[in-house]
């Protein structure tokens, strides 16, 4: 019997697919009762990363377990633990809401009183409790997301996975969605490994971020250690009345300013590490170079522009994906 | 302009989907061979069994007359037997599709210019084969009375063929009813089976199921389980319907009625399972739309449920031999009109169970339980 403090731990984890290296050599650990972010750009590894921690592809190299248990040695097990939630909407259309629970209870042998009660309970929790029979082909797309949560919850899982959850949903769906995670999250001790292209998504409900580009984790961090991660991000807009360039050279002294620039016409634009906290201190030396500050706004950095300081701005050319020649375009595997 | 580029989109996208333009083309030529080669105008080597108790001049003449028909046009294939029982017999199992059995005092009525008759035993269930073989002896008929009518002649139109039927009376809508079930089971087969597996593939549906623990066979199974369920319920249903309609009814009662429904179980596992087998790792919906058509006429048309086996060419004749399809109408067919018991089907029966357990094991083979 494998046991591990972790939820999901890896070790050098690898995929390759032909010469493509998918997944290169990734080691991380996400401790249990934990929310974890995967923010990637398209192509980055993201979805082939948890494709192998959920069991669906096998690992070219390194280790992986996921609920204490080895996803390669013994992915039952693995999956006796885990729910997935995929991108895609997959539940059944000709089903019920509450068939589409029920029946996903009985892949994991939950017993029929206690599937029944958590099926219940699950659909109260998602707010479907008064659409629970009707055919899921009358749901909305925020409404099969909500189902599809609930059914990956049915038997109990020691981790969640969550691929993309509240793509394609406007934004109620996408704050009943968060909602919904949030009190999962305070009621459980369930991790969550989420996979999201939304920072806002992120930072609102992860508790650390891994930053996954071309197969690799390159950061990784809570929300506020990426930010940290990345010198003098925030932006001090200043506007002056005095001599402009001498300012400019008085403040490039002060050490808690990374860059300060003279745009001209007593404009100045700093890049400092924490901008709330320094505002004083530039106005204080502002005003003891003859100068007054007229106007001064800060732009904390965001999570998006953390993303794009560590991936860039370029935009990725994914490998080719396969299509068949005989019948031509089918739908896109994406890799991740 | 804005036409033509509704018409260039459509044609980029067919060249690019080869499979579209090879079922546009070569099935309509491989329908035709197997259809074509299924109905050939005149049936041909209908299998017929004479017992000549007489070996007089114009039992003799008769039977020349027969072998005439086998030597030229080829209707029949004339095979001798000694026992009329026997012969009989050998038409109820299926061996002949009739028996002609020349009475031991033929020669001697026909020269005292008294009725001389003929029986003819037909395999009636085969309603085609049965008239065309009645049509046959009263060409024979003829042919002794005209070959052989001289000024010292006696009477031959005192030549009488007396036809029996051997079975209920099956008109043609009623003898279309096994075909019509085994066509019903194939559907079925396909579209509850193979092509929503593949459906809930191209729909990423299937990544939901292999991320429980759920096993390879219990999604097989489970499949194919649901699957032979509909499909038997939709035979049993098409069975009654057919009867309804034709107002036919089940010779033998209860024990015909559970030998029917375990044909249509065992047809559909092995149906099925072939279709899993071949395209259960599918990854285009479109793929198993192009194969189902193929499949159904290949299978369909060289099964004997609309045209006798016997007048098909050579290479047709022993693929038929090799149908699924073949044995279950035959079985069915015995079962619903014959009244025949187990042990007439057994044949049939045996050949059914074992394609259906070699194709569960390639079926099992071929699944895997991946995206």
């Amino acid at each position: 019997m494998e046991l591990a403090s972790a939820a999901i731990q890896t070790t050098e984890l690898t995929k390759r697919f032909g010469s493509f290296t998918a997944v290169d050599s990734v080691s991380f650990e996400v401790r249990r009762g934990e929310v974890f972010g995967l923010l990637g750009p398209n192509g980055a590894g993201k979805t082939t990363l948890v494709r192998m921690l959920t069991t669906l592809l096998p690992v070219t190299a390194g280790k992986a377990t996921v609920a204490g248990h080895d996803v390669v040695r013994h992915p039952t097990r693995v999956r006796e633990r885990i729910g997935v939630i995929p991108q895609a909407l997959t539940s059944d259309l000709d089903l019920t809401g509450w068939e589409n629970i029920d029946i996903y209870g009985e892949f994991y042998d939950v017993p029929r009183r206690k599937r029944h009660e958590r099926a219940r309970r699950l659909l109260e929790m998602v707010g479907l409790r008064e659409r629970a029979n009707d055919l899921v082909a009358t749901y909305s797309g925020g409404m099969r997301r909500r189902l599809e949560i609930a059914r990956g919850l049915i038997h109990s899982p020691e981790v969640l996975f969550l691929d993309e959850p509240t793509i394609g949903l406007d934004p109620q769906s996408r704050r009943a969605v968060w909602d919904l995670l949030e009190a999962l999250r305070k009621e459980s001790e369930i991790t969550i490994s989420l996979t999201t292209h939304y920072m806002d998504e992120a930072e609102q409900l992860c508790d650390r971020i891994a930053i996954v580009d071309h197969g690799k984790i390159i950061a990784l961090d809570t929300p506020s250690g990426l930010k940290r991660m990345v010198e003098g991000a925030d932006r001090v807009e200043l506007e002056i009345e005095g001599d402009g360039a001498s300012v400019a050279t008085l403040l490039k002294q002060e050490p808690y300013l990374r860059e300060v620039e003279h745009n001209g016409n007593g404009k100045l634009t700093l890049g400092a590490d924490n901008g709330p906290h320094v505002v004083p201190k530039i106005i204080d030396r502002v005003e003891s170079a003859g100068a007054s500050v007229t106007s001064i706004s800060v732009h904390r950095l965001s999570l998006e522009d953390v993303f794009i300081r560590f991936t860039g701005r370029s935009l990725r050319d994914e490998p080719a994906k396969k299509v068949s020649f005989l019948v031509g375009a089918g739908m896109p595997q994406s890799r991740g | 302009m804005k036409t033509l580029a509704i018409m260039r989109r459509d044609l980029l996208k067919l060249r690019r989907n080869p499979l579209t333009l090879i079922t546009t083309i070569l099935m309509p030529i491989i329908y035709l061979i197997i259809i074509g080669n299924s109905f050939q105008g005149q049936l041909k080597h209908l299998p017929l069994v004479v017992v000549a108790q007489d070996h007089g001049e114009y039992a003799r003449r008769l039977v020349e007359q027969l072998l005439a028909l086998q030597a030229g046009p080829k209707t029949v294939t004339v095979s001798f037997a000694p026992d009329p029982a026997q012969a009989i017999e050998a038409v109820r199992d299926g061996q002949y599709k009739g028996a002609v059995i020349i009475p031991p005092n033929f020669s001697h009525s026909v020269g005292e210019g008294r009725i001389a008759e003929v029986g003819l035993f037909t395999d009636n269930v085969d309603s085609v084969s049965a008239s065309t073989l009645e049509g046959v002896m009263a060409e024979a008929a003829q042919a002794v009375k005209v070959s052989f009518v001289t000024a010292r002649e006696p009477k031959l139109n005192q030549i009488v063929l007396r036809p029996t039927w051997l079975f209920q009376y099956v008109d043609y809508d009623r003898g279309l009813i096994p075909g019509v079930i085994v066509m019903a089971i194939f559907t079925g087969s396909l579209m509850c089976g193979v092509f929503n597996w593949v459906m809930d593939k191209f729909m990423g549906m299937t990544e939901c199921y292999l991320v429980t623990p759920l096993s390879r066979w219990n999604i097989a199974a489970g499949i194919l389980g649901s699957g032979v369920t509909i499909t038997s319920i939709a035979g049993v249903t098409v069975l009654f319907l057919g009867l309804l309609i034709t107002r036919g009814r089940i010779e033998g009662g209860v024990p015909a009625l559970l030998t029917l429904i375990a044909i249509i179980v065992i047809t559909s596992t092995g149906l099925l399972a072939m279709t899993f087998s071949i395209l259960g790792r599918a990854s285009h919906p479109r793929l198993v739309g192009a194969f189902a058509g193929f499949l159904n006429v290949i299978l369909f048309f060289p099964s004997g449920a609309i045209y006798p086996i016997e007048s098909f060419p050579p290479w047709l004749k022993a693929f038929a031999r090799y149908n699924p399809e073949t044995h279950a109408v035959s079985a069915l067919k015995s079962i619903l009109f014959k009244g025949a018991d187990l042990a007439a089907v057994t044949r049939d029966i045996s050949f059914l169970l074992i394609f259906m357990t070699a194709t569960l094991a390639l079926a099992s083979i071929s699944f895997k339980r991946t995206l």
